[in-house]
């Protein structure tokens, strides 16, 4: 594997900079060597060379991030900073830009938790299991939102948009304050920690003029080095129901059953409706089923249905509370279901002082969702297709049969899903592929191209998208000769003129590389 | 943090024993078990304990007991290395910065440990 430096530097000046870097970690924190660029590669990835970096710098402190930063804008070097980069699906701890170094923040772990107020105000490297594990030790009455893999950061989570199951699921909309080196090196507080000694910079999100916690959200303006986060108590109850549907055509009425619930506010959490192979593909394998190319038949869908006794979607909802209002709860969603034709129905409920539910619903991390990669058996992966809907039940099921039959013409198995928001839905659909079939990896890149395309003649554009397509789904937001991008742009240039953070973070391209853009000849 | 302290100070004991050799490292034999045992349940039991992805994918293929590493006795060093570092089936290959060499060490000597309890 050559070291490739980032664009415009020799070997040798990069190699300079990585010296600076070091006398600032210390030798042990840079890392160089070939095995070092392939740990920081997607192992997801379609082409791992086309993300890869050219080498990791891991600092522990606010002042090394800063110094770091300062000689990065010296050397000209470009940095992708990662939480704990356990970005699956959407580019892991790779960068977009290669040669770039990752800045690994994985070291940096302080946390501290407001019991009092539900708040937390953790540094980039606390895992989900390390937030969970510090609240089980101190006997905290909190509970975590986490997402479907759990391996990764709570901070570079709720920086990428990234979502849980619980009523604290939106992780971006719970962020309450950061802590953020600019691109200059320059160290600022948002919200109410602008103030220096305010006790409530993780109570009140907005401070005093324009609020900027969402600019570093998906972006490359800075790098957090604290988060703020609100957190849930724990419920003094937790009343579920999950249900199961036999038809891909229940979707509409599904989706126009739980949306008027989310939008007024009876379904705080956001449920998702997701078709059998979400649960199939994380229980079996293909090849346990089925031994040809293409897309599964009917035959065998309903053979492993059966099997699980799962529908062909399924839905779970949460409620939490006191026992009152999650039962009245209860009894208002099972009313709006009454006489549709449900597949089966499951009951449950978590009391406090009940063992703790092992699931993303009780806020306990898991990392079993993973096991879907394994479907293809090889060395599987998968990336997001994930683009935003209106929650209507008519343009879900079209948006559904569409997809559909797109992965079926370029003979891929369908895994989708339909997270109800409060008025949108994130319709996620995951991509399974097989590294070691080669053949099949030739059609992914034209497939996801495919899927962005059909959906932009809609006007539905991706939430949050792999490395890969970063340029081309920003290349839909195309209101007013891509205003938006443009403003991106001329933030980024004048915060970062070296370009040195992050470059090609979200279609965001300083000058400095703006050739590097690439929208696939869609332009 | 008392955990953060830990895992610093196995670092350092890891360096420490490999300068000095291996007379150390037999009398430091216990500790360095115990400090791997508590960086595996820090750095790998989210997917190799019960429940996890690792878990569930051995035990497709190993039989009942045999899918939790911690369990095993044919694991030997160079293999734990190699799977760590370069991945292994689904699992991804693990970074330096999120489990450094003394680390790894360590928690290699924990899952080739000669004493089972
Ligand atoms: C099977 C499976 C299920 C999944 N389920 C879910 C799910 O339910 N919900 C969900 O949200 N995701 C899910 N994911 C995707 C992903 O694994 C998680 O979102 C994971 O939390 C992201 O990794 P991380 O937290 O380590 O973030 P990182 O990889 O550290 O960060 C993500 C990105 O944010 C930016 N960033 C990170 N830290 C900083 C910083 N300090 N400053 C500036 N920018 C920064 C970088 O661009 C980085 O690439 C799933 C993936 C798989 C494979």
């Amino acid at each position: 594997m050559a070291l490739v430096p980032p664009p415009g530097l020799t070997v040798a000046a990069f190699e300079r900079a990585l010296r600076a870097f070091a006398s600032v970690v210390g030798d042990e924190w840079v890392f160089a060597t070939d095995e070092d660029r392939a740990t920081y590669s997607d192992h997801f990835a379609i082409d791992e060379e086309a993300h890869r970096p050219g080498a990791a710098v891991a600092p522990i402190t606010v002042e090394e991030i800063q110094a770091i930063v300062r000689l990065a804008n010296e050397h000209k070097v470009p940095l992708w900073p990662i939480s704990r980069g356990k970005n699956f699906g959407y580019g892991g701890a790779a960068p977009r830009l290669r040669g770039s170094v990752v800045l690994d923040l994985s070291r940096m772990k302080k946390i501290e938790v407001d019991v009092e107020n539900g708040t937390a105000l953790v540094e980039p490297g606390v895992g989900f299991y390390d937030l969970y594990d510090y609240i089980q030790r101190n006997k905290i009455p909190l509970w975590l939102s986490v997402p479907g893999n759990s391996w990764g950061s709570v901070c570079g989570n709720a920086l990428d948009r990234g979502v849980g199951y619980t009523t604290y699921g939106d992780h971006t909309s719970k962020i309450c304050g950061l802590e953020v080196v600019l691109p200059d090196g320059d160290l600022v507080r948002t919200g109410m920690g602008a103030m220096s000694n305010a006790p409530t910079w993780q109570l009140y999100r907005y401070g005093y003029g324009p609020a900027w916690d969402q600019m570093f959200v998906q972006s490359n303006f800075g790098i957090v080095t604290k988060l703020g986060l609100w957190m849930m108590r724990e419920p003094e109850t937790m009343v579920g129901i999950d249900m199961e549907f036999d038809k891909p055509d229940d979707l509409e009425w599904i989706v126009d059953t739980v949306a008027p619930l989310r939008r007024e506010g009876i379904l705080q959490q956001s449920p998702s409706i997701g078709s059998w192979l979400r649960g199939a593909a994380v229980l079996t394998t293909r090849a346990e089923w089925y031994d040809k190319p293409g897309a599964l038949p009917d035959s065998v869908i309903d053979a492993i249905r059966r099997k699980f006794n799962m529908g062909w979607w399924s839905l779970s909802m949460r409620f939490y509370g006191p026992e009152e209002i999650t039962e009245a709860t209860a009894k208002v969603v099972r009313r709006a279901f009454n006489g549709r034709p449900v597949l089966s129905i499951k009951d449950s409920k978590w009391k406090q002082g009940d063992p703790p539910e092992l699931s993303a619903w009780a806020g306990v991390p898991i990392t079993f969702p993973l096991q879907n990669a394994n479907w293809h058996g090889g060395r599987g992966g998968h990336i997001g297709f994930s683009p935003v809907l209106p929650a209507n039940g008519r343009l879900a099921l079209e948006q559904f049969h569409r997809t559909y039959a797109r992965y079926k013409e370029f003979g891929m198995d369908y895994h989708g899903s339909f997270a109800m928001g409060e008025r949108h839905i994130t319709n996620v659909n995951q991509v399974l592929f097989n590294k070691d079939d080669p053949e099949m990896m030739a059609r992914v890149d034209r497939f996801f191209r495919t899927l962005v395309e059909d959906a932009k003649k809609y006007g539905y554009g991706e939430y949050r998208t792999h490395l890969d397509y970063m340029d081309l789904v920003a290349w839909t937001y195309d209101f007013n000769d891509r205003a938006l991008l443009r403003l991106n742009e001329k933030v980024k240039n004048a915060l970062d003129p070296n370009g040195i953070l992050a470059p090609g973070k979200s279609g965001i391209w300083p000058a400095r590389y703006a050739e590097h853009r690439d929208v696939g000849g869609k332009a | 943090m008392s955990r953060l302290f830990r895992i610093r100070a196995a670092g350092i004991g890891a360096a420490l024993i490999l300068a000095v050799g291996g007379s150390l490292a037999s009398a430091d034999e216990r500790q360095d078990v115990e400090r791997g045992r508590e960086l595996y349940r820090e750095k790998c039991a989210m997917c190799h304990a019960a429940g996890g992805m690792g878990t569930g994918l051995l035990s497709r293929r190993y039989p009942k007991g045999q899918e939790l590493l911690e369990n095993r006795t044919d694991l030997d060093p160079a293999f734990i290395a190699t799977a760590v570092r370069g991945g292994i089936g689904n699992m991804p290959r693990i970074a330096r910065g999120e489990v450094s060499d003394a680390e790894l060490a360590l928690i290699s000597k924990y899952l080739t440990r000669r004493e089972r309890n």
